[in-house]
């Protein structure tokens, strides 16, 4: 195998497929990034065996052929190399010569067919979404993906095709972030999967601000065209929580925040909330919102904000990590809270069809 | 939700394992366990008290709120909440709610129950207190949780000319341990006196509320005669299952019995025949704060039955639950231990964000830990499960209502 690429595309093919290489691998090959290069093209994949990227550039190939070799440590390298081109040859032993200019290196590589074989996706369900809608979305719900390994359907964002829509939802059960996107689909594509987290995290990646991209999904496994990568997962088994019924279908009050504002408020009396507690209490009286909290011993914080209020008094505490994590995931100047008392669930709510389900703590 | 799934996993996990026979073992492990130098020797007559508040929780709440007397007080949470009864008046009891009852079925069998809020800080003040006048008889204590202590008296009655005589005239010290409860803290409590733990445990146990029980070494083995197999602390529902089948109710048909136990109950065979004939020479455990709870089952045959195991993690996780809300803790740290034929021994943990109580709960992650490392990868001599890093079980953060969500304690 030889081929002629200019650094710059052959360190950003590197950099689309390396990150899904896992520092500690059970099987050696698993740290490296196979390159298949055919007529005028190269192909770069990796896996880790459930998450797996796979891209193509352009390059001068002058003998087909295919290896793999330590994705992180080669690409360090062509990070360090000058602008220009650089020659790869890679005899039979598999070990590669690379030149830029009068630098040499050589590595050390393992055979392609020892390569996990990357899954095809034949017989499945294909949908096309735009890529700056579903980057939107994973942006408003994928900071509440679960991280406890032992709620596993919980790791992942839930992509349910319904009625002529997506809904993208992310759920740790104490908080809830949910988007609808229309797309359209035959009926008989309707289809709920579980996305897993670094799936989520290389999508995020990925996707751009424009443009389409394809979604495939098989009996256990989803594939993300997006340009010409292609990114695969195997899908989380078992069933999503029913999360229609934690969103309350009720509204007592509803306040109009400015949204910067209120994010900054909640941020700074956050430093005086109680590493025990972690709580702010939100205090509502007539047209006036006070944002408080206390550390005994260390001190206390309060901040009134003027809202539009007119319901009764109410005072209701939150983790301020979890009200601060949609608004500022949020593009949108003004954010609805909803509420109906101090111990049932708030909702954040934009004009878009957007929501985020946050369940209050308890005072003592 | 999470827990259904991490069931099924597990589940599937163990149901590629097959065994002929089984039987269970349980035992409750306490440690650490640390000699006194006081500790009682062989050649004196040993009296042990174990004292046991009535109702604890439950009376200290209609102590101090008057307006509870004489009503059904349900400590736990709320009956529309999830999550479960720590205690139960003896107004409760009569409606069959006992401790670690969900609260929503509590709420069903006595609708109009006095369900209040446990304090916990409350209840291990006025533990502190209780204890406080025990020290006043003996330094050699071992509070079992915060109603419930082992005292041993031997040293104030070795005078004594025999056993029993010791026990008769350690009386007077335990009436006035009661009275001292009664007038000082205005709660009530049952005394059991005998020589060794396993008899003053039974002896609390015989007569409540506001008990005084003293089984006499020469009148033992009479006593214990009627009673239940199930009655012996470490016979759980399956153990006692596996005694029935065989013949075994009451401690008597274990007297009688020249079956061979070890192919029941396996190793725990020769504890269980002591239990039956009144013999414990386990001293106390003089340490004060409890650091971990663990309970094992030792299984007579070795197996990998998906069935077995999960019937002994199931009663492993009650057993552990009903300590956890006996100690007022909930647990951050939950562990398997799997003991292999060849006696190699593996331990995995997992550490959990909000304090754990409920058997469901500790069943669950402990389905999970054998899952995720796949360790019933052969037969198994003994499974066993411990919780640590010991917390009070507040958890101030509600959680979303996911219907099956059961973790919430």
């Amino acid at each position: 195998m030889r081929f002629s690429v200019s650094k710059d595309i052959l360190l950003s093919g590197l950099q689309t497929v390396q990150n899904v290489v896992s520092s500690r691998t059970t099987l050696p090959i698993l740290a490296n990034v196979r390159i298949q290069a055919e007529e005028g093209k190269l192909r770069f994949t990796t896996t880790d065996l459930d998450v797996g990227v796979t891209c193509i550039t352009d390059a001068v190939v002058e003998r087909h052929g295919g290896t793999t070799l330590p994705v992180k440590r080669l690409a360090g390298i062509i990070r360090e190399l000058p602008q220009g081109e650089v020659h790869i040859e890679v005899d039979s032993k598999n070990i590669a010569s690379l030149k830029c200019g009068q630098i040499f290196f050589k590595i050390h590589g393992l055979p392609a067919d020892e390569f996990p074989p990357f899954p095809e996706f034949e017989d499945c369900k294909v949908f096309t979404l735009k890529q700056s809608e579903v980057k939107d979305a994973l942006r408003k719900t994928s900071y509440a993906i679960s991280t406890d390994e032992t709620r596993y359907v919980l790791n992942g964002i839930l992509f349910s095709f319904k009625d002529s829509r997506l809904t993208m939802v992310a759920t740790d059960g104490r908080r809830l972030g949910l988007v609808d996107l229309e797309v359209e689909f035959p009926q008989s594509d309707e289809t709920d999967v579980i996305v897993p987290t670094k799936c989520i995290n290389e999508l995020t990646r990925l996707t751009n601000d424009a443009g389409e991209m394809k979604m495939y999904i098989s009996q256990n496994q989803v594939a993300f065209d997006v340009g010409t990568t292609r990114l695969v997962s195997k899908l989380v088994e078992g069933n999503y929580p029913n999360y229609r019924q934690v969103i309350p279908t009720e509204v007592r009050e509803r306040v109009t925040l400015e949204r910067e504002l209120f994010l900054s408020a909640v941020h700074r009396v956050s430093l005086l909330s109680s590493e025990k507690s972690n709580s702010v209490k939100l205090v509502f009286t007539k047209n006036n919102l006070e944002i408080a909290s206390n550390t005994p011993d260390v001190g206390e914080a309060k901040e009134s904000i003027p809202v539009v209020y007119k319901g009764v008094d109410m005072t209701i505490a939150f983790n301020p990590e979890y009200l601060m994590a949609p608004l500022r995931a949020l593009p949108n100047d003004e954010v609805y809270l909803d509420l109906i008392d101090e111990m049932s669930p708030g909702v954040v709510k934009i004009q878009s069809p957007f929501l985020y389900v946050i369940m209050p703590m308890r005072v003592s | 939700m999470g827990n259904e799934d991490n069931q099924t996993r597990a589940d599937f996990f163990l149901y590629k394992l097959f065994a002929k026979h089984t039987s269970l073992v349980s035992s409750q492990s306490f440690h650490p366990r640390i000699p006194h130098p006081l500790s009682t020797t062989s050649r004196m007559h040993r009296v042990i008290f174990h004292v046991d508040m009535d109702a604890f929780f439950a009376s200290v709440e209609q102590r101090d709120f008057p307006q509870y007397r004489g009503k059904p007080v349900i400590v736990g949470s709320a009956p529309d909440k999830r999550g479960v009864i720590c205690a139960a008046s003896y107004e409760a009891r009569r409606f069959g709610i006992h401790s670690a009852m969900p609260s929503r079925t509590a709420g069903k069998l006595c609708p109009h129950g006095i369900f209040v809020r446990p304090r916990m800080e409350a209840y291990r003040e006025e533990s502190r207190a209780i204890m406080a006048i025990f020290e006043a008889y003996t330094p050699l204590i071992q509070q079992v949780s915060v109603d419930e202590a082992y005292l041993d008296l031997s040293s104030c009655v070795q005078k004594a000319s025999g056993p029993d005589e010791a026990l008769r005239s350690a009386l007077p010290l335990a009436r006035d341990i009661k009275e001292r409860i009664q007038t000082e803290r205005r709660l009530t409590a049952s005394i059991g006196v005998g020589a060794n733990k396993f008899l003053a445990k039974i002896g609390s146990d015989f007569q409540k509320p506001n008990g005084l029980t003293l089984i006499p070494e020469s009148e033992k083995i009479m006593f214990l005669r009627p009673l239940s197999v199930r009655t012996i602390h470490g016979v759980g529902p399956v153990t006692a299952q596996q005694l029935e089948a065989a013949g075994l109710r009451t401690i008597g048909d274990i007297q009688n019995s020249k079956l061979p136990l070890e192919t029941l109950v396996g190793s725990w065979a020769e504890r269980l025949r002591q239990r039956a004939f009144g013999e414990d020479d386990r001293s106390l455990d003089l340490e004060r704060e409890r650091k971990s709870i663990s309970a094992e089952h030792t299984f007579a045959v070795d197996t990998e039955e998906r069935q077995v195991l999960r019937a002994a993690l199931k009663e492993m996780s009650a057993d552990i639950a009903q300590t956890l809300a006996r100690n007022a803790a909930g647990a951050l740290t939950v562990q398997v231990k799997v003991r292999y034929r060849d006696f190699s021994t593996v331990t995995r943990q997992v550490r959990v964000q909000d304090p754990v109580t409920a058997a469901a709960e500790i069943y669950r992650l402990s389905c999970h830990l054998l899952a995720r490392d796949k360790l019933v990868s052969g037969a198994l001599r003994l499974l066993g499960i411990g919780v640590s890093t010991l917390v009070e079980p507040w958890v101030a953060q509600m959680r979303l209502a996911f219907a099956g969500e059961k973790t919430e304690g």
